[in-house]
């Protein structure tokens, strides 16, 4: 039986959807569906800066950009030193201390894949994404 | 050549398949779709990859699969340029994370190699079709 390309392609196509769906089924409460990051999980600088030193704050930057300017006393973690910066933050770290990971503007996705990583390989608690990053905090000084 | 096209496909479909929000993430980074959208594409495009791969080894569905293929890696190539030229970083290409640390053009050359290669494995098929 010779089937045409296409035909095999929209059978490719909807055979995939089954793995597919049962991943998603499985991810389901893992998953932020409609927004990248989870209301829950995110935090504007007000909020970050009235918890004082019970804040650790988290470059998420690549080291030259936290080399020109950061946020006073930002423990620097980005992907590429992952293993090497991660035990300087859990040193610093303990049970009642909430986590604000921020990188370059609202756009950048470093933060939540280090806020991610924090909580899903680290075990981390109380892991929160600062809403626009260093920009916003560069404005809040101006 | 089947195998090893179809084995770069099924490598590139498990390592984003076993990562999806990793993969949802670099999907997002284009900045080209909504995050609603790239979210269940990432939980789509690697099973895609993966079935289409495995069709091109096992020689079933061949075409298809090598259709699939073909516009998956030409849809890439054109929204890596496309996310290039808008001044994006674009840390992920089609291996995800394990390609991250790889640069713009060596993504491209290794993008535009494999695009190159399912065509002459299409136009190989085509003729052998004809033969028949």
């Amino acid at each position: 039986m010779k089937v045409s390309a296409i035909r095999q392609a929209l059978l490719l196509i909807a055979l995939a959807f089954v793995p597919a769906i049962g991943e998603a089924i499985y991810f389901r409460d893992r998953v932020s569906w409609r927004s990248p990051d989870r209301s829950s999980e995110m935090v504007n600088l007000d909020q970050a800066q009235s918890w004082g030193a019970n804040a650790i704050w988290v470059d998420a930057r690549p080291d030259n950009e936290f080399e020109q300017g950061h946020v006073p006393g930002a423990i620097p973690l980005n992907e590429d030193r992952w293993n090497e910066l991660l035990p300087t933050l859990l040193a610093q770290w303990s049970l009642e201390k909430k986590i604000v990971v921020y990188c370059s503007s609202q756009s950048c996705n470093a933060s939540r894949e280090v806020a991610r990583r924090l909580r899903d390989e680290a075990g981390l608690k109380e892991v929160f994404v600062l809403q626009g990053g260093w920009e916003t905090w560069l404005k809040s000084k101006r | 050549m089947d195998l090893i096209v179809g084995g770069i496909f099924i490598y590139a479909g498990v390592i984003k398949a076993v990562a999806p929000l990793r993969f949802a993430i670099d999907i997002d980074n284009y900045k080209m779709l909504p995050w609603a959208i790239g979210v269940r594409l990432a939980f789509y495009l690697p099973w895609l990859e993966l079935v289409c791969g495995i069709a091109l080894i096992l020689r079933f569905f061949y075409r298809g699969g090598l259709l699939i293929l073909t516009a998956l890696t030409f849809i890439f190539i054109a929204a890596s340029i496309i996310a290039k030229v808008r001044g994006l970083d674009i840390t992920c290409g089609c291996f995800g994370h394990t390609s991250k640390n790889w640069s713009f053009t060596a993504h491209l050359a290794l993008d535009f190699a494999i695009l190159i290669t399912l065509i002459a494995l299409w136009v190989s098929s085509r003729a052998q079709q004809r033969e028949l």
